[in-house]
């Protein structure tokens, strides 16, 4: 899921032109947006390079992808989201939008009903086809293409300038890198434990090292023992048996309870020969972690808590208590103290509709 | 076999050509987004009588640029698809042929995918480049045909069980190569698996719509033109030279001209299966076997059934959308077995 996939030729010297100009976006990242040419509408550069010519302000949003519409209720944009994927489920809200279909499928009929001011797509995600058929129905898209938790940052930032909501997306960015510098004080100078983050189990798949979930793991002070050029690898038991990680990690929407995927791949013949299977050693996290959108610290933080309670052991803070999502049995569970104050972030995100618009 | 009369031809074709307008109607009407056909007759006329200037923006990008393109589509892909197959039939004598059974569509996909893999490293222009997709695919269903041909004749003579038995494993094995270079190939070409099991979704440029209307009617046109000899050739490639049919000749035209037809499909809709093989049963059920009112008809009876395939695939859960080859392998797998009983019994 590294690229837009690219089944026809036509578009191909148009992709290649794309992924050229991939090498440009750090820089086009950190520079502020091309200006203006009208004062009705603006052009921008999205983060694969492309021209992007958008009304200001920017009214009705598509989304076509789950991180992408998380990040607009991040911003506080839900109520300009006008249609979303079948797959956008967080926050809760978002599956009550007008749904255009899948995001490698989407209806473009639907798209047009919607009279969308821009179209919003993430180059690891959607096809190149759907945005070339926008581009031919005269319909604006901005693509995002983050490959690690930093530029998960910058581009949620970058977006919201996009939007027109600069200051939610300072405040949002300074929110995540807050919470992600406590916890590089927390774990960033303890060894990483060496884990297998488990995408799929039959057949079983991780992730490669150049993801925004490696790095996610990274931060959380974990390593994944998965070393692949691909983004996301089949990786085959024996090698993971001679790698041997410490804990296997998996993603859950219910990330509270004990993994049904641990408890099922435990039961498979020849998994019992991994150390972390015979001795239980493994950490549930948010699936946050599969969508590279604010929340994604979320998944992090839970990760960090899970292979480093001691680092979470200390001075608990008055009031903003908060009990950790843990999978872990009673004697190992850490310290259950939240020193952080309850987030923008997670307020925000937690909150259908509500409360949201503090900008 | 009956003389053929214009008259006859002009009939068959009449009934079908209305048949498919109809589907077209339904296809234009039914979507994701509703679509009300009296108030957009009610514009169109408003509009031809100069009472208003255009039709509603909605209209003209919901309608003129999404469900016409697509139907057109459709249209082209389902009537080179089912000539195709028709052509495969005659020429291997063998009811079941199927540019997806005999593995020709997967040649053309992996021809596909090799032109795509090649392309950056080609330095062609964009023009060329262009045409690089329906050049790997005609290769790759040539290649193929070729292949399975061979593999079915015996002694000289085309073995039909041999020859499916080739198609199917012609077909495992490019589907397999073409998995291993999916697997291994880093990236990009995961949205291929979309697009292999058929998909009409992506508006093509306008070009591509000349590119593929002009190709099919001179492909088309090179097998009509052999129409009168593939009537002949029915009762046995020695039987047809015997009466005079330059059987080489007619086997090499329509295998090349069949191959084009696969492969222009296939570049531009992925692999669509058992269109070829339904559609030419039911119109020879209908309206006979004379190939020279058999391929027009068939083709007729391909864009009507792919089109009416494709509207059910965007309608069946809109606003999600099903692979239109899986619509037509469900509607088209059980016929074959039925077809392959039946001629078995």
């Amino acid at each position: 899921m590294k690229e837009f996939a690219r089944p026809r030729l036509r578009r191909v010297s148009a992709a290649i032109a794309a992924l050229l100009s991939c090498a440009a976006l750090t820089c086009a990242q950190s520079a502020p947006p091309v200006s203006s040419t009208s004062p009705a509408f603006r052009e921008v550069t999205d983060e694969v390079g492309r021209t992007v010519r958008l009304p200001q302000p920017v009214r009705r949003i598509v989304s076509l992808a789950p991180s992408l519409t998380e990040t607009v209720y991040a911003l506080g944009l839900q109520d300009r989201l006008v249609g979303d994927t079948d797959y956008c489920d967080y926050p809760a809200d978002a599956r009550k939008k007008t749904k255009v279909g899948g995001a490698i499928n989407p209806s473009l009929e639907q798209i047009v009903a919607l009279h969308p001011d821009l179209v919003l797509v993430t180059k690891g995600l959607n096809r190149l086809e759907t945005v070339h058929s926008l581009d031919g129905l005269g319909i604006s898209s901005y693509a995002t293409d983050p490959h690690t938790v930093e530029e998960i940052i910058t581009s949620s930032k970058k977006l919201s300038d996009v939007l027109g909501v600069p200051e939610a997306g300072a405040s949002v960015a300074g929110e995540m890198q807050r919470r992600l510098a406590d916890l590089q004080q927390r774990v960033g100078a303890l060894a990483a434990k060496r884990v297998l983050f488990v995408v799929w189990t039959q057949p079983l798949i991780s992730v490669g090292k150049d993801t925004f979930i490696a790095d996610a793991l990274r931060r959380a002070g974990a390593v994944s023992i998965v070393d692949s050029e691909q983004g996301w690898p089949q990786v085959s038991l024996e090698e993971v048996a001679r790698l041997q990680p410490e804990f296997l990690v998996f993603a859950d929407s219910h990330s509270d309870s004990a993994s049904p995927a641990f408890e099922m791949l435990a039961t498979l013949p020849g998994w019992s020969i991994l150390d972390a299977v015979s001795n239980r050693r493994f950490a549930v996290i948010s699936d946050a972690v599969n969508r590279p959108a604010p929340r994604i610290v979320t998944a992090i933080e839970d990760l960090a808590k899970q292979l480093h309670p001691d680092a979470f052991v200390e001075k608990p803070e008055n009031g903003k208590e908060k009990m950790e999502k843990e999978n872990l049995p009673p004697n190992q569970r850490p310290a259950l103290h939240y020193p952080f104050s309850p987030d923008v972030l997670q307020d925000r995100m937690t909150t259908p509709g509500g409360r949201a618009c503090a900008h | 076999m009956r003389p053929l009369t214009l008259r006859r031809l002009f009939l068959q074709c009449s009934i079908l050509v209305l048949i498919l307008l109809v589907v077209v109607v339904i296809a234009v009407k039914f979507g994701a987004v509703p679509v009300s056909l009296y108030a957009l007759g009610r514009d169109l006329w408003h509009v031809l009588l100069g009472q208003r200037a255009d039709l509603s923006s909605d209209y003209v990008l919901i309608i003129k640029n999404i469900r016409l393109p697509r139907i057109l589509l459709g249209i082209i892909v389902g009537a080179s698809l089912s000539v195709a197959g028709t052509s495969f039939q005659a020429l291997l004598r063998n009811p079941l042929a199927d540019p997806y059974v005999l593995g020709v569509s997967m040649g053309a996909s992996l021809g596909s995918i090799l032109a795509l893999i090649a392309e950056p490293h080609l330095s062609i222009s964009p023009a060329l480049s262009s045409l690089l997709t329906p050049l790997g695919a005609f290769l790759g269903a040539g290649a193929t045909i070729a292949a399975v041909y061979f593999l079915g004749r015996r002694e000289g003579q085309i073995d039909s069980a041999t020859l499916l038995l080739g198609g199917v494993i012609i077909s495992s094995f490019l589907s397999a190569i073409i998995m291993f270079l999916m697997n291994t190939l880093s990236g990009n070409l995961r949205g291929l698996s979309f697009w292999l099991m058929g998909d009409l979704s992506t508006p093509l440029q306008k070009s591509a719509y000349w590119f593929l209307g002009i190709g099919f009617l001179l492909a088309a046109g090179a097998i009509y033109t052999t129409a009168a000899d593939l009537n002949l050739l029915l009762s046995g490639e020695k039987e047809a030279m015997h009466l005079g049919v330059d059987v080489p000749r007619v086997r090499l035209v329509v295998y090349i001209a069949a191959s084009l037809l696969t492969g222009l499909a296939v570049s531009v809709s992925g692999a669509i299966g058992y269109v070829g093989l339904i559609v030419p049963h039911a119109i020879r059920f209908i309206f006979g076997s004379d190939h020279r009112t058999l391929l027009p008809t068939a083709a007729l009876g391909g864009a009507i059934a792919l089109v009416f395939a494709d509207t059910l695939a965007r309608t069946i859960v809109a606003p999600t959308e099903v692979s239109v080859g899986a619509v037509t392998a469900v509607a088209g797998a059980p016929l074959f077995i039925y077809l392959l009983r039946r001629r078995l019994s």
